[in-house]
């Protein structure tokens, strides 16, 4: 029985986990899970997962969610994985470790943060919070700053590796999201971060061809949503003229 | 040379891992970083910790920071570790990883949202955020019920065990951080919750004597928090 793969591209964990399984060539099948209509709330999605997240996977009669107990299983559990990916030398390990946890209140609470509140919900009738908005840039800003500093000084890859690991794909995953901002705002957050943007493109280009085509939904809906906000942009300032 | 343990008992995942060396006979040096007096942000320990955290392992030339990450370099580095901390056991020791890593935005940000909105922000005159408050409320009840409803639900301890693993020291540590509320407001907040009150239990019990003893500093701030706010209501009973 395949390994199932419950996720949503525009879900940066569940993106890292396809673009794992692509790169290793992983036997599986993907269910998409929208959650932009709240098919995650759907009674038959709680059963697999409770938590009503994505992504998850059932791998027979064994199911699991968060991300990183997802990429870590896989690591394990398919002999045909490149050891670079979650190494089998303790400190090697640690520190992926570290950063995978460092990474939950930090980088993706920034991220998530700042887009959900200035793109995602107001573009989607939810409520945003430009309190949240306004904390989720600086602790966004604080996190960039980490990386480029500390993560990133001993290595291409994070935590001083010559090659990438799972927390590689899950950092840069979530890094990606900030393309539904304008593009003058990705570009003026993210241009500072030099060893950023490489570990970006050295990630793409090591994962390559499965990362462009994984992100290919993300880039759709930072069209879409680039156009609207031009749009609603020219209508308010039409509106301030007359 | 013997690991050094940067820690401050105040700390919720510095007590996970106290607990678990002291449970496991770890030999190791336990150096106090005050996070009340912000030691964490002393260059010396900066140059320790980047992220000017608690807390913090030196082993040998090893650093390595973030309690997770931490309690299962310990587990898999000291051979005497009992495996029920770790499990071998690939889908056993996943499930592991979905509790700690669940708890992150969870359990520990509602936690540490409800006692700095309502202890550490009040005690330290500054003013009170309603909606923050509410919200971190909200998110730690749902935590508490997904605890409830969910990890407990096959088992005394996380993801259906009969013994403790690394999940439930580091879990059981954000739960006790609660002691630092009035008794009214700890008992409001948890005592819908009958398996979560019997699993930290349960935790204390398999930890004896080491959970108390490490504890300690916790229950005596609490205590001196409780006569504090109980002094400002009542300068504010007699304004």
């Amino acid at each position: 029985m395949a390994l199932k793969v419950y996720a949503d591209r525009m879900s940066q964990p569940s993106r890292a986990v396809l673009i794992f399984c692509k790169i290793n060539g992983i036997d599986f099948e993907e269910i998409r899970v929208d959650i932009l209509k709240n098919k995650q709330y759907s009674p038959e999605y709680k059963a697999i997962n409770p938590m009503r997240r994505v992504p998850a996977i059932v791998d027979g009669r064994f199911k699991l969610f968060e991300s990183h107990a997802i990429l870590i299983y896989i690591c394990c559990a398919f002999p045909g994985v490149a050891s670079h990916w979650y190494p089998s030398d303790l400190f090697k390990r640690s520190k992926i470790h570290s950063v995978l946890d460092w990474h939950h209140s930090n980088l993706r609470r920034g991220t998530v943060g700042l887009v959900f509140n200035t793109i995602l919900a107001p573009l989607n009738g939810f409520p945003s919070n430009p309190q949240a908005a306004k904390e989720g840039k600086k602790l966004l800003m604080r996190s960039l700053s980490k990386l480029e500093d500390f993560w990133l000084k001993d290595g291409r890859f994070l935590v001083g590796s010559s090659q990438p690991s799972i927390a590689d794909i899950s950092l840069v995953c979530e890094i990606m999201q900030l393309e539904l901002l304008s593009e003058k705002d990705h570009d003026r957050i993210l241009s500072p971060y030099k060893k950023v943007v490489q570990w970006i493109k050295d990630t793409k280009r090591a994962t390559a061809p499965h990362f462009d085509e994984v992100h290919g939904i993300l880039f759709k809906a930072q069209k879409r949503f680039r156009e609207r906000m031009a749009t609603e942009s020219v209508k308010n300032e039409v509106k301030s003229k007359l | 040379m013997t690991l050094k343990l940067y820690c401050d008992r105040m700390s919720q995942p510095s007590r996970a891992i106290l607990i678990f060396c002291k449970m496991n006979g770890i030999d190791f040096e336990e150096i106090t970083i005050n996070i009340l007096k912000n030691e964490q942000h002393a260059p010396e320990y900066k140059a320790i910790n980047p992220m000017s955290q608690v807390p913090t392992i030196v082993d040998g030339d090893f650093t390595l920071f973030e309690s997770h990450a931490i309690l299962i370099y310990l587990s898999c580095k000291y051979p005497g570790v009992a495996s029920h901390w770790y499990p071998s056991d690939l889908v056993e020791r996943a499930k592991v990883h979905s509790a700690l890593d669940w708890h992150h935005a969870n359990l520990r940000r509602g936690s540490v949202g409800v006692i700095v909105n309502n202890v550490l922000l009040p005690l330290n005159g500054l003013p009170f955020n309603a909606q923050a408050a509410e919200e971190a409320e909200k998110t730690l009840v749902k935590a508490l019920t997904i605890l409830e409803t969910f990890w407990l639900k096959d088992g005394p301890f996380l993801t259906g065990r009969s013994q403790p693993s690394i999940a439930d020291l580091n879990l059981v540590s954000e739960v006790m951080e609660l002691q630092l509320l009035s008794e009214k407001e700890h008992d409001r907040l948890l005592s819908p919750f009958k398996k979560v009150l019997q699993w930290v239990e349960d935790t204390k019990s398999a930890t004896a004597p080491y959970f108390e003893e490490i504890h300690g500093v916790l229950y005596k701030a609490r205590d001196e928090f409780r006569a504090l706010m109980a002094a400002k209501s009542g300068e504010n009973d007699l304004k």
